[in-house]
């Protein structure tokens, strides 16, 4: 058992290290390097040949692509991913203040996505083909075909434009820092509502469906009715009978989640003009920014492979009869 | 066996097929979406343009029909490839087990643990020359069938070995069926409802992506109107002109439900396991 | 819910919230905000739209940076409002005889914010830093190219000599000045401690610096050219620019630069009463360059390049999509320096000419499917444009696709990421490609059109020995009005060759408060010139007057 999770673990690894591998050839694949101007950039500048080689010779750019890729390995090994192409602040430090941002976003996400989609689910399995039932499932099964891209803009128009309810953008007021306390942590809140709506709303169908077909797959045993007759509350029979059952498919979820948690929604996070994870990835594909890139894999790559490990594990835990497989 | 189909596999059916029958239909319906008027910029919904018009002047309701060939073809097309590529492999993982298991395994992670939008950037941006002679509608599934066949595999091999062990399948194997002969005849009904569903929202997935990629300006490219296209447009006139964000999305939305729907109608239609559960 | 737990709900609920109302209060503190500007210290609150990328004055610069460069510290010389060179730090300067050696004068009393005196070994420290491939500095580098050596020859005087007699060598002495005593060298400058807390001379000294947040700067008391009118200089960074104008709108920001479309609302609205503007013309234009070499059948005939300009209807779209504000440019001269002929004019919109020119040119419809052809070959093109985070882009290739249709030409639109354009532009492989193109106020454009730059940024590949001579001569002349009538003539032969297609020129709107004022715009910008921030001044007027 233990063999073949450190067997896992070490596959992981390799599969990580062959990602980045992948992401740094096809970054230098992309046409233009680097340092090419941006298109708001000033005047005829163009740096001199010797200029250029320099520059180039600083930044590794000059190596062999297989040397520059064991430089980057190198120095990842003494806990350094580099300095940014585009503004040499440490890649760490460019990621982290993102991540926080992202992190939160997505977590408060889910605590709504969950808030709302576990009782929405569970009434609906206690009475089945009701009225409640059928609206619950109409409505979130809408609810997921509409586009977060559109949802974003929508909102938008509503509550901001419109209603002048909630900012438009951004994620502090204009004057945040003459608001203290619990006036600072408000105004921060209103800012969060209409992302976190577009990020988790369209969870919501899945969820919800999900969560009401588990708890009726084993509701429709004899067991279910059975531990209700010898006097189980409801909260009981749910716990034991119903989502303990659900116990493997619930883990892939978590399996797929961790992943999804510190990457950022670029389309959310342009609509709100929101400093995420997201919007760093893109700016550093079209800036060919690489070593950003190639901490920004590391991280996804790692979440991901993280939490397959994840629910592999608990899947084998769980259910024996895989155990042997 | 019902004697009716379901109402979501019909609703669905309706939706797609009406939506289908726009698109085909546009460039005898609608007006040229590309006639730009620059007399006639951000226009409101009227009797001229029923849906309004746009920054140049181009009539809303010619885009957002003409739109749907492209996003419609872009979601068809990219989703076919997808499953293309991840059905058999989630198939064989999934049966085979063991050193297939292990390789289809380790490509899925790799690819899930890729930036997709990397890889389609790098595609889309980089790739070589002969890529660019295709038509856009190609090359942009093509893209998008590359980097989200994942779920569908991932799916399949779940289900490949679920059912592996099955009574159903056991049975048969005692009698000496080969194995060919068990996964298509006791194998793939069982799990073909998920991977109706999984095709019918990977349709929907892909339409929504290639939104994303006209965001950030790479999908079709310009004249041509996707419905993506459109709301990256409508942006920057969010607090000017709500019609543009309104219709090409609800045209969005309708694709989408309508996948939805059929996904749905047909995992209730094919699924026998389900339908108790219904009420 | 059913009816009984109301009842309770009633009850509870006031206890509650009378319970709470103290803790909101408490924690709902508001800080103190500046004081009222009637009375207290003068504050302008600027909206910035990005962190620069680095605060060290000459490393990695940006536009952002150079802005606060320009605040924090001073140069040797800058240009004025009427795009003339003034002096600053230097109070003359000469050249030798054979031009080869330029020798300045530096100005007697100018200290550090830290008290120390500047002298001639901090500009070489500077020029030595600016050089340095290290420190990235993109903007000054280039031109220190043809620089071979300087030598301080008193504490104010600095004797600099070229390889190359050229006047444009005094452009480059815009270079901020870093103080040798405080500044690091090499890679360490864009790292280090100065890049936290940059010291110049100029008319603010740096206060703070809050990532994502803001900029302060404050005034400095002992500028040798007179402390400035107001106290503080605020950038507040906000990416986006709609909440920014709630912002200015409100009284929260003083000045903002806006898109012509707020421009536009801001003039209607009545919230927007309180505010002023102007619109001013950065020295860049967008324009068509057509590819030269040879390799497609279209634009090597000047007859052809005139036509596809004729064709567009300019003010139609600067009427429609630009609210008017946009300009017509006629050559990559801008209209505001003083290099410019002022006697090249647009081309007009005359579709009747330009279908004449084509005609003319051999291009005719013969086959009567509504496209021209030559030679059985149809006049279908691709024209390339990048991709960009404003719509304008994509619009302007739309209109231009349906101009030119209406004159009988296909155009296909190609649209590429930023830098992928860029590499296929320079290895001249497209028909038409269009941008944006910036300059320096410096009216040599070598580079853009001399035959010998074909592989570098020569990239529609012109090759006309007239245009080679005028800009060699241009190049090294001295004489003002010598050179004026070189640059004049140069402009004529590429108004006439129209080698690239020169479309329009952006506006810049800025908006600020009614209340600020001795705001001076300028084709470099409000920030860079000589009277730039350090003259405005508050006047805190009643505002209906």
């Amino acid at each position: 058992m233990l063999l073949s999770v450190v067997r896992r673990l070490a596959t992981a690894t390799v599969t990580l290290l062959l990602v980045t591998l992948l992401v740094f050839c096809l970054i230098h694949l992309a046409p233009g390097e680097p340092l090419g101007l941006e298109p708001d950039d000033e005047g005829l500048m163009r740096l001199g040949e010797q200029a250029r080689a320099e520059l180039r010779a600083l930044y590794h750019l000059d190596q062999p692509l297989p040397k520059q890729y064991l430089l980057w390995l190198s120095d990842l090994a003494r806990g350094d991913l580099g300095r940014s192409f585009h503004d040499r602040r440490p890649v760490v430090r460019k990621i982290a203040e993102r991540l926080g941002v992202t992190l939160t976003l997505n977590a408060c996400s889910l605590a709504l996505l969950l808030l709302v989609a576990l009782p929405l689910g569970t009434f609906a399995a206690l009475n089945p083909g009701s009225g409640w039932d059928r609206f619950a499932a109409g409505g979130t099964y809408l609810l997921y075909a509409v586009p977060v891209f559109w949802a974003g803009l929508l909102l938008q128009i509503l509550f901001s434009v419109q209603l002048g309810w909630l900012p438009l953008a951004g994620l502090r007021s204009y004057d945040h820092e003459f608001l203290l306390g619990l006036a600072g942590l408000a105004d921060r809140a209103v800012h969060l509502i209409l992302p976190i709506v577009c990020l988790s709303y369209s969870g919501l169908a899945y969820v919800s469906r999900f969560v009401r077909a588990t708890l009726l797959e084993n509701a429709a045993g004899d067991s279910w009715r059975a531990a209700r007759a010898r006097g189980l509350s409801l909260l009981g029979v749910l716990y034991r009978h119903g989502f303990r059952q659900a116990g493997v498919p619930l883990l892939t979820l978590a399996g797929f989640l961790l992943p999804s948690m510190v990457g950022g929604s670029v389309i959310v996070e342009t609509i709100f003009a929101i400093p995420g994870v997201g919007r760093l990835f893109v700016d550093a594909a079209f800036q060919r920014d690489v070593p950003v890139l190639m901490g920004l894999t590391l991280l996804s790559g790692t979440a991901t492979l993280a939490g397959i490990l994840l629910a592999d594990l608990a899947y084998v835990v769980v259910d024996p009869r895989i155990r042997r497989a | 066996m019902r004697e009716r189909l379901p109402s979501n596999l019909s609703w669905g059916a309706v939706l797609l097929g009406l939506l289908a029958a726009v698109a085909v239909a546009a460039p005898w319906v609608a007006v040229d979406p590309a006639r730009l008027d620059l007399d006639r910029v951000l226009r409101p919904p009227s009797t001229d343009h029923w849906l309004g018009t746009d920054a140049l002047g181009r009539d809303m309701a010619a885009r957002v029909l003409h739109g749907a060939r492209v996003s419609l073809a872009v979601g068809l097309l990219s989703a076919a490839i997808a499953l293309l590529i991840g059905l058999p492999l989630g198939a064989l993982a999934g049966y085979r087990g063991g050193w297939a298991d292990a390789a289809v395994s380790r490509m899925i992670e790799a690819m899930l643990c890729f930036p997709a939008l990397l890889l389609v950037l790098a595609l889309l941006a980089a790739g070589p020359r002969w890529f660019y002679g295709m038509s856009d509608v190609l090359r942009i599934a093509l893209v998008l069938g590359l980097t989200g066949w994942m779920p569908a595999a991932r799916y399949l091999r779940a289900e490949f070995l679920k059912l592996k062990r099955s009574e159903m399948v056991l049975a048969a194997r005692a009698v000496g069926a080969g194995h060919l002969r068990v996964v298509v005849r006791h194998i793939l009904p069982c799990a073909l409802a998920p991977v109706l569903v999984t095709a019918a929202f990977a349709v929907g997935a892909s339409v929504a992506m290639e939104a994303a990629l006209s965001f950030l300006g790479l999908g079709v490219r310009p004249p041509v109107a996707t419905w993506g296209g459109l709301l990256a447009d409508a942006r920057e006139q969010v607090d000017r002109a709500w019609w543009l964000a309104l219709f090409p999305g609800v045209a969005l939305f309708l694709a989408v439900l309508g996948c939805n729907l059929i996904g749905e109608g047909m995992r209730d239609l094919l699924d026998p396991r389900r339908s108790k559960a219904r009420p | 819910m059913n009816m009984r737990s109301a009842g309770g709900i009633e009850r509870v609920l006031p206890v509650t919230l009378a319970g709470l109302l103290p803790v909101l209060l408490l924690g709902c503190g508001v800080a103190d905000r500046p004081p009222a500007r009637e009375d207290g210290p003068v504050t302008i609150r600027v909206l910035m739209s990005h962190d620069p990328p680095n605060l060290s004055l000459i490393g990695k610069v940006d536009r952002n940076s150079q802005i606060l460069a320009a605040q924090i510290t001073d140069s040797l010389l800058r240009y004025d409002e009427h795009m003339e060179l003034q002096p600053r730090l230097a109070r003359g300067w000469e050249f030798s005889e054979d031009r080869l050696t330029l020798t300045f004068h530096l100005r007697a009393g100018v200290r550090w914010h830290d008290g120390r005196e500047l002298s001639a070994d901090d500009v070489i420290f500077s020029v030595e830093q600016a050089r340095d491939p290290l420190v990235e500095n993109r903007s000054f580098a280039p031109q220190f190219r043809d620089l071979v050596s300087m030598e301080a020859v008193d504490p104010l005087t600095l004797r600099t000599r070229y390889s190359v007699a050229t006047p444009d060598v005094l452009d480059g002495w815009r270079l901020p000045i870093i103080p040798r005593h405080l500044a690091e060298t090499g890679a360490a400058l864009l790292t280090g401690e100065f890049a936290r807390n940059p010291v110049g001379c100029g008319p603010f000294r740096f206060v703070r610096y809050r990532p994502g947040e803001e900029i302060v700067l404050g005034a400095n008391d002992d500028y040798w050219d007179g402390r400035p009118r107001i106290d503080r200089l605020v950038f507040r960074i906000y990416p986006d620019q709609r909440t920014g104008y709630q912002a200015l709108l409100t009284g929260e920001l003083d000045l903002m630069t806006v898109t012509p479309d707020l421009w536009h609302e801001a003039r209607q609205t009545e919230a927007g009463a309180h505010l002023d503007g102007f619109v001013y013309y950065r020295l860049s234009v967008w324009q068509v360059g057509w590819n030269l070499d040879g390799s497609n059948p279209f634009f090597t005939d000047p007859r052809v390049r005139r036509a596809m300009l004729l064709a567009l209807d300019r003010e139609k779209f600067n009427e429609s999509l630009v609210h008017g504000l946009a300009r017509p440019a006629a050559t990559t001269f801008h209209p505001g320096s003083p290099w410019t002929d002022p006697t090249i004019l647009p081309l007009p919109y005359d579709p009747d000419e330009a279908r004449r020119l084509l005609e003319e040119a051999g291009w005719v419809d013969h086959d009567g499917d509504g496209i021209r052809d030559r030679d059985g070959r149809p006049f279908r093109f691709t024209l390339m444009i990048h991709a960009s985070t404003q719509g304008i882009n994509d619009h302007m290739a739309a209109w231009q696709q349906q101009s030119w249709a209406e004159v009988g030409i296909r155009a296909a639109i190609e649209k590429l990421e930023w830098r992928q354009f860029r590499e296929r532009r320079r290895a001249h492989e497209f028909e038409a490609a269009m941008a944006g193109l910036s300059f320096t106020p410096s009216p040599d454009q070598f580079e853009l059109y001399h035959s010998s730059e074909r592989d570098a940024f020569n990239f529609v590949g012109l090759a006309d020995p007239e245009v080679d001579r005028l800009l060699e001569e241009g190049r090294t002349t001295f004489d003002v009005e010598a050179r004026r009538a070189i640059y004049f003539e140069l402009q004529q032969r590429l108004h006439a060759l129209q080698p690239i297609g020169c479309l329009l020129h952006f506006p810049t709107p800025v908006l600020h408060d009614k209340r600020l004022k001795g705001i001076v715009p300028s084709a470099l910008d409000h920030w860079r010139i000589t009277r730039g921030p350090r003259e405005w001044y508050w006047v805190a007027e009643d505002l209906a007057g």
